[in-house]
């Protein structure tokens, strides 16, 4: 009975890491920007969120829309302001200015609004469906659900719409994209706000389950980036099958061997998969991560 | 692929390296009417919430003395700041403090690694080190002459933690000490290791069974496996070491998956603090702490509390926000009185008049006792108490002495 309790505590936490990679991944895939502040951006729509529920009452769950639309913006601009201007330097120059944002954003945060850990008090929050012995914590369950949400409507949009496959041909050779026509900075700034927008909806159904603080993007963003490294760079399903992996791993890990070795025993796994497949389990194979997305 | 990858690694040691970074505005020598003492204390990064808290009770303890004449003849006192957020930048600031700003005594720092690391480099310029609230015992265990500490480290906290198994719950739940099934849940860093591991010897020896012992990384995201062993061992104590976040993810979910434990008592950290019971809501009525003294406390036993709140509250508007700022304030008196006694920042006088301070216990504002051991610095009359959460509050219930209440078991 404890495995499988453990099975669904770690499918149900591979989904919360699956929903805050496959933004990342978005962002990684068609502008190629390693974006070290996306775990600020988490931490940012959190801090949304609680305002929203703090001022006007709303639940996080009713919110949720409108604090996707306030990250999308906010990506948007950071394209926009930020990446665009960089974007023709060297990839070390992006990674000071996206690591230098999220040290930034977070003391700014730290300055503004204390380091003070701050909930919401929500009914349903520690709420569980019973199965005979077994427990599946809803907001859990939800969060879950909308990762598998977010990856079909995604994988959709990108293969079966028009824009999907500007964004897709722009992940594959930006040059050639832009000969047959495509604006390729407004792709990017596309890709960038729903990148964003994605991690705003992440932010939006964790606040139920988590406080909120100013580093609290520092305990998903590593993950975040073994997740989308280990499921296969731009690919959508990669990163969403990657956090289940991983979210897997750390419960069972902690129940069969000891807690406090789980981080060691999915850093041993993701090297060991990353030998076999350098990358990634769900890439098209060698070199996969630079035709861009899928 | 390699190229992004490495650019990935490349970044995360930017990131690891890149916390660092001090906030001091040059402290220019106003003369000899003004005394220096050094301040490190994380107050970025991620212990800056009680990092900040703790440097509070400093700050106020100052404040509080210079605005009443100052001290050994009038002389004021200087505090310059240095922010430690780590071990890397602790090392650096000490230096800076001693080497720049020519500071004899040091004091900090709330969190253990900010310690260990600022007192190695006071020790080797022979600058005095007092500690007010980091609780690692080899702090003062390494033995170096110019370390001092007013806090009760670690081991006292466990020792508390099984006297009040042996002298109260026992009683209370009707069992004998051996049939009695402690289970202990810690962060893995310092600060939980040599709780557990203390608590788990001491039990031992009176004979209480520990059943299940669980370490886990404070920056977890998911405690459920933790909570599933816990469930497995059915245990009737839990004692739980833990910072916020992750007491408050323990505490959930151990609710979310139907883990009930009769009595479960904390270790301070997270469970000292205002957002935890925010964030845990009913649930954590009833939970026990084992913690510095926090405010609802027999105040006859802690004179000077009353003056203590409300100083805080006139300066940072506001309630103070756990106990740390009030032992960082009992510990600057110590010092400062020592100072008062000796005249002048000699490190060596300093020392020499702290060993030879005393106080009875139920004199300060902790209600601690002070006596140095003249081996390894430690104040050995410091001890913690056990508090516990009652509507939104923390109140002193054990030992009697302190106590507003007595203990609620079935809550």
């Amino acid at each position: 009975m404890t495995i499988v309790q453990t099975l669904i505590s770690g499918i149900l936490l591979g989904g919360i890491y699956s929903l805050i990679s496959m933004g990342l991944n978005l962002i990684l895939g068609v502008v190629r920007i390693v974006n070290f502040a996306h775990g600020e951006l988490l931490m940012i729509a959190m801090y949304i969120s609680f305002l929203f529920y703090t001022t006007m009452g709303l639940d996080p769950y009713v919110s949720a829309i409108l604090v996707i639309i306030c990250l999308f913006l906010l990506g948007v601009l950071t394209q926009r302001f930020m990446i665009q201007p960089i974007l023709d330097t060297p990839a070390s120059t992006k990674i000071f200015a996206t690591l230098g944002l999220s040290i930034a954003l977070q003391n700014l945060a730290l300055m503004t609004l204390s380091a003070n850990h701050l909930s919401v008090k929500t009914s349903y929050q520690t709420s569980v469906i019973n199965i005979g012995e077994l427990a599946v914590s809803i907001p859990r369950l939800v969060a879950f659900g909308a990762a598998v949400g977010v990856a079909v409507v995604l994988y959709l949009f990108l293969q079966k719409t028009l824009t999907g496959k500007a964004i897709r041909a722009v992940a594959m050779q930006k040059q050639a994209a832009f000969l047959m026509g495509i604006n390729v900075k407004r792709i990017y700034l596309l890709a960038f706000g729903i990148g964003s927008g994605l991690v705003g909806l992440a932010g939006a159904l964790l606040m139920p389950i988590y406080s909120v603080y100013p580093t609290i993007g520092a305990s998903f963003i590593l993950i975040a980036f073994v997740v989308v490294v280990l499921g296969g760079m731009g690919s959508m399903f990669g990163a969403f099958f990657g956090g289940l992996i991983i979210g897997l791993v750390e419960a069972l890990s902690g129940v069969i061997f000891d807690p406090g070795l789980k981080e060691a025993i999915y850093f041993v796994i993701f090297i060991m998969v990353l030998l076999v497949r350098p990358s990634g389990i769900f890439s098209l194979g060698k070199g996969a991560e630079e035709v861009g997305l899928k | 692929m390699k190229k992004i990858f490495s650019l990935v690694i490349v970044g995360f040691l930017l990131l690891l390296t890149a916390c660092g970074g001090s906030d001091q505005a040059s402290g220019d020598d106003k003369g000899s009417d003004t005394l220096k003492i050094g301040a490190i204390f994380p107050l970025s990064g991620g212990l800056a919430l009680l990092g900040e808290e703790s440097y509070r009770g400093v700050e106020l303890a100052i404040e509080q003395r210079n605005k009443n004449g100052g001290i050994a003849d009038g002389k004021k006192v200087e505090l310059v700041k240095g922010d430690a957020p780590d071990a890397d930048s602790a090392q650096a600031e000490a230096n800076r403090l001693i080497n720049q700003e020519n500071i004899k005594t040091i004091v900090g720092s709330y969190s253990s690694g900010v310690a260990q690391a600022a007192s190695e480099v006071t020790e080797r310029n022979g600058v005095l080190f007092w500690e007010y609230g980091a609780v690692a015992d080899s702090i003062t265990d390494r033995g170096y002459k110019y370390v001092l500490r007013t806090n009760p480290p670690a081991s006292y906290l466990s020792k508390t933690h099984i006297d009040f198994i042996k002298n109260y719950v026992a009683d209370k739940l009707g069992k004998d000490l051996g049939d009695i099934k402690v289970a202990i849940a810690h962060e893995d860093s310092s600060y939980g290791t040599t709780i557990a591991d203390e608590a788990e010897k001491l039990a031992e020896k009176e004979g209480i069974n520990v059943v299940t012992i669980q370490p886990y990384s404070a920056a977890s995201n998911d405690l459920s496996s933790v909570v599933l062993n816990l469930k497995k061992a059915e245990p009737d104590v839990l004692i739980a070491v833990s910072y916020l976040n992750d007491g408050i993810l323990l505490h959930r979910q151990s609710q979310e998956l139907g883990l009930k434990v009769p009595v479960v008592v904390g270790s301070g950290g997270g469970h000292d603090m205002a957002d935890f019971i925010e964030g845990v809501g009913d649930i954590g009525d009833g939970f026990f702490n084992v913690a510095f003294p926090q405010y609802h406390i027999n105040q006859e036993f802690t004179p000077g509390m009353k003056d203590f709140v409300k100083l805080y509250k006139e300066k940072y508007g506001e309630d103070p926000r756990s106990g740390h700022s009030l032992v960082h304030y009992m510990g600057t008196n110590v010092l400062l009185d020592v100072i008062d006694e000796v005249g002048e920042m000699d490190p060596d006088k300093l020392r020499d008049a702290a060993i030879n301070y005393k106080a009875e216990p139920g004199q300060t504002v902790t209600g601690w006792g002070v006596e140095f051991d003249p081996e390894t610095g430690q104040n050995k009359l410091s001890e913690p108490y056990v508090h516990q959460w009652t509507d939104g509050k923390l109140l002193a219930v054990w030992p009697e002495k302190v106590s507003v209440q007595e203990p609620q078991l079935n809550k």
